[in-house]
């Protein structure tokens, strides 16, 4: 590895890592610590068990089948992205340990076969929502409601997507040499093996990854800390008896 | 809305002048529900002069605590408060 | 904006953070999902009235005071030095809210915008900018708590005029409306007016009730300001009186910020446990006739009949049944308005916005969705137990040409009970006047 690269894919990955638990932590004591209200702000109608209200918060927080009411490209392109995104990182834990019972199944040209295509949909429709959703944001009345942070975020997110299909598409690396480098990492002491080290696709990866922790540091402080926030703030809805 | 038009001039001079001076503007707030009575005399109070008197004729049981909560707490005066049937009438100056 | 005065406002926000409000702050992504939820955006298309944007005007002086990343990278987050123009374009946006909580409903993450803006209206008021005739009529009202001997002769000769047009209505010349009436079970907080008195007189005193009227109205215009302060002296006028008495129950007429105040608020602005329960006028009518205390007598009204939800009784108190059951006894067509229940659209006058004449033409132009609902139902009557939901429809229905009449629903009951056509109104003088009077 050479500097830049040690640097970007190497030592900023462990920041990253470290900002974001350290930052997720920092911003539910941030919550707690100020004290709630107790006037019920929940909505009706309501659940009258305990677990008819567990349903209806995971209901609200994981399917919100009421924007359908009012939004429903959005829903669609909001719902795609989150599974997009969950897919996505399901998918790079193979870079850790390879799944095993798949790949012995469907044999290596099988399991080759299997993660292009299902990894390359959802690199694909993921992109294709990111971009519903930045497209959306130029237009009235969306634009005059936005912030820069709402183009930053998309942006970063699209650019961090570019790279990974990119790398999916036109890499030529095989996955083998993606998980060396990851098991490097994960054995902190960072190093691309030679077959990544001597192919251009490097510097994709190194932007890959670089991104990929600018926006992992980011994400606790952004907007997006609805990652952890709508578990509670959903609560709140059914807050009332 | 329509009641609210002001009752015909020769009516209000007529009724005023037996009841106290000088009456700069008359407001026929009958019919109107609470809080509007209350209101309108606000809404009206800086279109009579500092010193001048509007007089106001309600229906609204509410305004006859309304009106002279509302003065009390605005630092204007309700001269006189008389009902006329189901008529509830003020005379309210403007102080400042 | 001098710096004193920036200090007045973020101190408010400081002073009013609380764990609701900073979890709306900091998870709302302006995803915008909420513009077509709210009645005001959809028919102005100002994005000073989505609710997103409502609720993002207080998140920038948030940013830019409160959090860090705000203070290093002002401009990413458009954080903004609270300036004079914020300061109108908040009270544009704040004071326009109905609070109906329909954004609520629809948002992802159930962000209250209501909430964010109780902030702002204490903001706009530490400015000395809250609405102009909210502060008086909050003011009057706490003058008239803190004057009550003064006006209470008055009031006690207007309730023997409204006694004997209930002993003319009932025929019982024994009847009564009893005021500051000790060992009561029921204290009932009407509005003023006999149309919000005679009704459930009516039906308390055909269920056979221990009942008595408050000398206050429940109506908060202390709440509509955003003072909580004031807010709170309001209703604690009808608490004392409560518990002076020692009644067991407190019925709120039919008003729904009133029932929102003294059944979700009071509490916690008053750090008091109330020692009575709090019920609304639809709770009380459903459940009389429920066990049998009054029976609606048979032959139903047959001209369809429709029914629209109060955001506070509704969305915001959960009565939807109460009022439907009652309904259904009384008439035999009731068409639901398209979309109800949860999904009702705001009627566009609460939030005080009937009381305020600035709003007069803004909220007859966001009523156009109600009107165009109740249109769609061909109903001649619309029955809504709410009078800011109530005042607001009559007058659509006078600019809209809706040809209905607008009643409540313990006026509906009540009319039934006494054998009149169910949308007879109850209004003052309308019974002969009893020949003893000089």
């Amino acid at each position: 590895m050479n500097w830049l690269s040690f640097l970007l894919a190497g030592v900023l990955v462990y920041v990253a890592v470290a900002v974001f638990l350290v930052g997720t932590v920092f911003r539910v004591y941030y919550w707690l610590k100020v004290p709630r209200s107790s006037i019920r702000l929940g909505i009706f109608p309501q659940a009258n068990s305990q677990r008819g209200r567990f349903l209806q918060w995971a209901r609200d927080t994981f399917l919100f089948l009421q924007v359908l009411d009012v939004d429903r490209p959005m829903w669609l392109f909001v719902i795609l992205l989150h599974i997009g995104g969950l897919a996505a990182f399901v998918g790079h834990l193979r870079l850790i340990q390879e799944f095993t019972p798949l790949a012995t199944a469907l044999g290596k040209e099988g399991m080759g076969q299997f993660s292009l295509i299902s990894g390359g949909i959802v690199g694909i429709v993921l992109l294709v929502s990111v971009i519903y959703l930045l497209s959306r944001r130029f237009k009235s009345p969306y634009r005059d409601l936005s912030t820069p942070e709402d183009y930053f975020l998309l942006i970063l997110i699209f650019m961090v997507l570019l790279m990974g299909n990119h790398l999916r598409f036109f890499g030529h690396v095989e996955v083998e040499a993606y998980r060396a480098y990851v098991h490097s990492l994960l054995t902190f002491s960072p190093e691309f093996p030679v077959e990544l080290a001597e192919s251009g696709t490097r510097w994709v990866l190194v932007t890959h990854v670089t991104l990929s922790n600018l926006l992992l540091i980011y994400l606790p402080f952004s907007k997006l800390v609805h990652y952890i926030g709508t578990y509670a703030v959903n609560l709140v809805r059914s807050e009332a008896r | 809305m329509a009641k609210e038009k002001a009752k015909s001039k020769q009516e209000a001079s007529e009724k005023t002048e037996k009841t106290a001076g000088k009456v700069d503007l008359e407001l026929d707030l009958r019919g109107l529900m609470c809080p509007l009575p209350m209101v309108r005399v606000s809404q009206n109070i800086n279109k009579v002069p500092v010193g001048g008197v509007i007089r106001a004729v309600a229906t609204d049981p509410g305004s006859l605590a309304d009106i002279p909560s509302w003065a009390r707490t605005t630092g204007n005066e309700v001269l006189k408060t008389e009902r006329d049937g189901k008529d509830i009438i003020f005379l309210v100056k403007r102080v400042k | 904006m001098n710096k004193t005065e920036l200090k007045t406002i973020t101190g408010v926000l400081e002073q009013g953070m609380n764990r609701q409000l900073l979890y709306y702050l900091d998870v709302c992504t302006r995803c915008s999902i909420c513009k077509d939820a709210c009645h005001q955006y959809v028919s102005t298309g100002d994005v000073l009235f989505l609710p997103a944007y409502r609720a993002e005007l207080i998140r920038r002086v948030y940013k830019k005071y409160f959090t860090r990343s705000g203070l290093f990278l002002p401009s990413l987050y458009e954080a903004r030095e609270s300036d004079d123009r914020l300061l109108d374009e908040l009270y544009r946006s704040t004071y326009a809210c109905t609070g109906c909580r329909r954004c609520m409903y629809y948002c992802p993450f159930s962000i209250d915008t209501t909430w964010v803006l109780g902030v702002a209206k204490a903001m706009l008021i530490a400015a000395g900018k809250g609405a102009q005739i909210l502060t008086e009529l909050a003011g009057a009202a706490v003058s008239k708590g803190e004057n009550i001997d003064l006006f209470k002769d008055i009031m006690l000769d207007l309730n023997k005029e409204t006694e004997k047009e209930l002993q003319s209505l009932i025929g019982d010349s024994k009847a009564t409306i009893p005021i500051e009436k000790e060992g009561a079970d029921i204290l009932y907080a009407a509005l003023a007016g006999v149309h919000s008195i005679l009704p459930p007189s009516v039906i308390f005193h055909k269920a056979g009730l221990n009942w008595t009227l408050s000398l206050f109205e429940s109506a908060n215009y202390g709440y509509f300001l955003g003072d909580v302060e004031k807010g709170r002296i309001i209703a604690k006028r009808i608490v004392d009186e409560a518990k002076r008495l020692g009644v067991k129950e407190v019925v709120i007429s039919e008003c729904g910020h009133a029932y929102r105040v003294m059944q979700y608020l009071y509490e916690t602005w008053a750090k008091e446990e109330l020692s009575f329960g709090v019920t609304a006028m639809v709770e009380i009518i459903a459940r009389l006739i429920e066990e049998g205390s009054i029976e609606i007598p048979s032959g139903k009204e047959r001209k369809i009949v429709t029914y629209h939800d109060p955001c506070q009784v509704g969305r915001n108190a959960g009565f939807y049944e109460e009022p439907r059951y009652v309904l259904n006894q009384v008439a035999s067509n009731l068409r639901e308005l398209n979309p109800s229940r949860e999904k009702n659209w705001c009627c566009g006058g609460g939030g005080g916005l009937v009381a305020q004449p600035e709003f007069d033409e803004f909220r007859i132009k966001t009523g156009e969705r109600k009107a165009e609902q109740i249109k769609q139902t061909r109903a001649g009557l619309v029955v809504s137990p709410c009078e800011n939901c109530r005042l607001q429809i009559t007058a659509l229905n006078e600019k809209y040409d809706m040809g209905v009449k607008v009643t409540g629903l313990s006026d509906v009951v009540a009319n039934q009970l006494i054998g009149r056509d169910i949308a007879t109104s109850f209004e003052a003088g309308q019974t002969e006047e009893p020949e003893d009077e000089d």
